[in-house]
């Protein structure tokens, strides 16, 4: 399998031009799903590899419970450093593991707790108007949904903003956001070079509820609006300073652009010439050939651990 | 909507479970009083052979949560709520909301939080956008520059 089986583990680098061009030209309901698949395919390729470097790493650990012909000479081989690399690999699987467990648990039990404190709530229906003066809103995802709005963002909208506000929240539960951002927070879990493609979903899913409060709405105008005056409300939290540095324009202001811009071309691929679409052939060929590489080394490893096995010690 | 009823099913240890029920339980009986009350009366109408000082322990609770007040130090103490159960739900949720790292790992939110440059890009965006820019608007930081503001 030689190199191959490290190749899963730095192609996630071919993802980063499409994470970075994806909003600016693609749909971002299209741009979202891409992402996600990218992610989740890369990701596990990175998983595999990682799991055949375990192998060959346990394997040569005093005590392992795998086969002794496992660790033999033509085994190491097929692993190039596989001193070190097998060592690493178990911690890093395990680090991986560890990582995917805490955010798969925290994200259940805020849901859970989330809904338990929405249940001591007079009224029902999927909307949660919360007395609170911190003007907030979210869609908290469950079955069912609810869209939970506090007192202070709503007053501070009005009726028609209030629309397009609960529109976009309702997207994001209809469009079952979460799962894609769960899915992708989880990929860069198990590879950290697949995290700018979390952060570049987190945008694509608001401009995707943007644009669906746009269209439920019928007035993009009215939902640029409902965007921009609830985040000039929205008091920066004290430990907002951190978040503020990181980019030029932040989020806010380029959703409110986008609206404020005509309604974004729904096509399936970008035109392959321009920036993007240069981007988005990066990216599949990376993935591909993260693909073909993890399955290399997959049936690579698989022969020579077979032919380990039944030859005579 | 029965608050005594639940917790049936919920595998938490029973202290744990108590602490925000009593609150909440507390906070519907003081719902339920017309004028400021004592706290012996709230622990009469709980009855459910709860101590008095825990009685006390949870008002004071909800005292430091601004969830109810109480008259000044001339004895018998009277309470009064401030929030109702709402409240309390919405005082619930902002204290699972403050953990930023838990939120951001679950909830997609409205809006994000604004550097001082992103505030007055969006001022402008929205002023160019078109005759609202909204009555809340409070103009804020020394970086907002006075010419810009659109006057109708």
């Amino acid at each position: 399998m030689g190199v191959f089986v490290y190749l899963p583990l730095v192609l996630p680098l071919t993802a980063l031009p499409i994470a970075r061009l994806a909003e600016q030209h693609l749909h971002p309901r299209r741009a979202a799903r891409l992402l996600t698949t990218v992610a989740v395919i890369l990701a596990s390729c990175s998983l595999v590899c990682l799991g055949l470097l375990v192998v060959v790493g346990t394997a040569q650990l005093p005590g392992n419970p795998l086969p002794d012909g496992w660790s033999d000479d033509e085994v190491r081989e097929a692993v190039p450093h596989d001193a070190f690399a097998g060592k690493a690999s178990i911690l890093a699987l395990v680090a991986v593991t560890a990582a995917c467990g805490f955010t798969v648990r925290r994200h259940y039990r805020f849901r859970a707790r989330a809904h338990r404190t929405l249940a001591g709530l007079p009224g029902g229906g999927d909307l949660a108007v919360l007395p609170d003066d911190v003007p907030y809103a979210y869609a908290l995802p469950g079955s069912p949904g609810r869209v939970m709005v506090s007192t202070a963002m709503f007053t501070a909208l009005d009726p028609a903003e209030r629309r397009a506000l609960l529109a976009h929240e309702r997207a994001h539960l209809e469009g079952r956001h979460h799962r894609l951002l769960l899915a992708t927070r989880l990929a860069g879990c198990v590879n950290p070079l697949l995290r700018p493609l979390g952060a570049a979903l987190v945008y694509s899913t608001e401009r995707w509820a943007d644009e669906e409060a746009a269209r439920v709405t019928g007035d993009r105008r009215l939902t640029a609006r409902a965007v921009g005056k609830a985040a000039l409300i929205s008091r920066p939290a004290p430990r907002g300073a951190v978040v503020a540095g990181f980019a030029a324009a932040g989020p806010v202001p380029r959703r409110v652009a986008a609206l404020l811009g005509p309604v974004p071309p729904d096509r399936g691929w970008p035109p392959a010439l321009t920036p993007a679409g240069a981007a988005a052939f990066v990216a599949a060929a990376g993935t591909t050939v993260s693909a073909l590489s993890a399955l290399n080394a997959a049936v690579a490893l698989f022969l020579v651990l077979e032919a380990a096995t039944t030859t005579p010690l | 909507m029965d608050t005594e009823g639940t917790g049936g099913e919920r595998e938490t240890p029973a202290r744990r479970r108590g602490q925000g029920e009593l609150e909440a339980q507390v906070l519907s009986v003081l719902g339920e009083a017309t004028e400021p009350v004592t706290a012996a009366w709230v622990l009469e109408r709980l009855g459910s052979g709860l101590s008095y000082s825990t009685v006390i322990t949870i008002l004071t609770r909800l005292h430091a949560k601004q969830a109810v007040t109480r008259t000044g130090p001339k004895r018998p103490v009277l309470w009064q709520p401030v929030a109702n159960e709402a409240g309390l739900a919405a005082l619930r949720m902002r204290r699972l909301l403050d953990k930023q790292s838990d939120r951001d790992a679950v909830l997609a939110g409205f809006v994000s939080v604004l550097s001082a440059d992103d505030e007055e890009l969006l001022r402008s965006l929205l002023a160019e956008s078109g005759p609202a820019g909204g009555p809340g608007d409070p103009a804020s930081g020394p970086g907002a520059a006075p010419t810009d503001r659109p006057e109708g």
